[in-house]
């Protein structure tokens, strides 16, 4: 029955998303992604094969939440008569464009700021009191390498700034979904209000159309989100989501971990936090917690309780946390070996 | 393919393609499209093809906005095309062109009438300061 209302989400879903997705993967991804391996002697990177491994495997693939209705135009649901066999099939497909609905949007630097001036005519000062903005509007060249030009009055040539970049882009060739200034959602005590509601996973969703993924104004909504969520320790509302990885990478690389262990460990998901634990280790392997590791050679659970004693803030919720665990599979075993 | 109008157009003797300004938007708001279009066509009737188009009115940013498809302006350059003052006033600005020379000489004379109103207006305030002392030590 569940497959079945699986199946017909993903036949009558509009992918908007998901084209969404692939135009943001193509357009922004950075050329150094493919290329990169940690063994390079820098720190590893969002994009690395290995650490990208491990978040996949963290977020977890929960078809319910991923093909959750969506708001969308009412369409009659078509009905299809399927043999087992092509059930299977069907299953197997919804699966696949979940995983492509999954993948992590890419964190990049912050952008720096242009500011490039290509001709100095000071004797056209005066004749104009606007500015003019001349944009390329050639098709085929992709919109970072677009020409965005300015003549100030004051008669200075001169590039255009990221957000007026982003501004002409959008003008004439519009996005769906972007809109010209960004809605004031997107400011401070908005945004509070909407982390009140429980709906971080929407303004993650809506920050990703409107801004690029290297503005300052996406790095500001993303860090204020995961900060929230840390706060309050809501991490079961990213979980089978796009934007878990992103999540627990900024958590990583700002040492605050603590309470995404306690509830993984609550919710038994011993494996992921291992995950996290070995990202930790990769991410700062001059760290106490690292070293103890490599000396013992420590896997699983034996992970999780070196960190908790040696870099850990909260330390005695962790191993509170931990205690209840083995109690419960303790028990658990208990009783079934014993009837 | 390469548009000689003169050789196969038979009803277009001595015409020309050109690239100019087409009006275009409502009353009191216009709005131009930089179109590539046979000389003797009516301004806003059909054009062989869009290349841009100029906002003559400033948005909120105080900007007047053109957008310009460089590769096929390019390409009708090539074929023969001829520009009018406006677009090639456009052009220069953007920087494509060398600047034209009537928007630098448009400058000079600007600057050389600000330049003679200030020489009126010195002289003025010298003889209105003499008239204003006059009467108040009177």
């Amino acid at each position: 029955m569940a497959a079945f209302r699986i199946t017909r989400r993903l036949i009558r879903d509009v992918e908007l998303k998901s084209t969404v997705l692939f135009r943001c993967a193509r357009r922004t991804l950075c050329s150094e992604s493919a290329n990169s391996s940690p063994t390079d002697g820098r720190s590893p990177q969002f994009s690395d094969e290995e650490v990208q491994n491990i978040l996949t495997k963290i977020t977890g693939l929960d078809l319910q939440k991923a093909f959750r209705p969506v708001k969308q135009e009412l369409k009659p649901p078509t009905y299809r008569l399927m043999t087992d066999a092509q059930l299977a099939q069907a299953t197997q497909k919804a699966m696949q464009i979940a995983k492509e609905r999954l993948k992590m949007p890419p964190v990049l630097p912050e952008r720096k700021p242009i500011d490039d001036v290509l001709a100095e005519d000071k004797f056209l000062e005066g004749l104009e009191t606007v500015k003019y903005v001349f944009t390329d509007i050639t098709y085929n060249i992709p919109h970072r390498e677009r020409f965005i030009v300015i003549r100030e009055p004051g008669g200075t040539l001169r590039k255009a700034t990221w957000e007026e970049r982003d501004r002409m882009v959008q003008l004439y060739f519009p996005r769906e979904g972007r809109r010209l200034t960004p809605p004031p959602v997107f400011k401070e005590e908005n945004l509070m209000v909407v982390f009140l509601q429980d709906r971080h996973e929407d303004i993650l969703d809506l920050c990703l159309v409107q801004f690029e993924p290297d503005s300052p104004d996406y790095r500001r909504v993303h860090n204020l989100t995961y900060e929230d969520i840390g706060k309050h320790g809501k991490y079961d509302l990213l979980r089978s989501t796009r934007h878990f990885g992103g999540m627990v990478w900024y958590l990583v690389n700002g040492k605050k971990i603590d309470g995404l262990l306690i509830d993984m460990i609550q919710r038994d998901l011993i494996q992921d936090t291992a995950s996290v634990i070995h990202l930790y280790h990769m991410l700062h392997p001059r760290g106490s917690s690292a070293k103890e590791a490599g000396e013992q050679q420590a896997q699983g659970i034996d992970l999780v309780k070196i960190f908790a004693r040696t870099e850990s803030q909260k330390a005695g919720y962790v191993e509170l946390a931990l205690q209840a665990y083995q109690e419960t599979s303790t028990e658990r075993s208990a009783q079934s070996s014993s009837p | 393919m390469v548009h000689l109008s003169s050789l196969l157009l038979k009803h277009y003797h001595g015409g020309h393609v050109v690239i100019r300004l087409a009006l275009g938007g409502c009353t009191n708001r216009p709005f131009y499209r930089i179109v590539a279009a046979y000389n003797k066509r009516a301004r806003d009737s059909k054009h062989i093809e869009q290349l841009g188009s100029f906002d003559p009115l400033p948005n909120i940013y105080n900007e007047k906005l053109v957008s310009l498809n460089f590769e096929r302006i390019k390409y009708w350059i090539a074929c023969g095309a001829h520009p009018t003052k406006p677009v090639a006033r456009l052009l220069g600005l953007s920087g494509f062109f060398p600047l034209h020379p009537m928007t630098v000489t448009k400058a000079e004379r600007l600057r050389k009438t600000a330049g003679q109103k200030e020489a009126l207006g010195a002289p003025g305030e010298v003889s209105e300061e003499a008239s204003e002392s006059k009467p108040e030590t009177a």
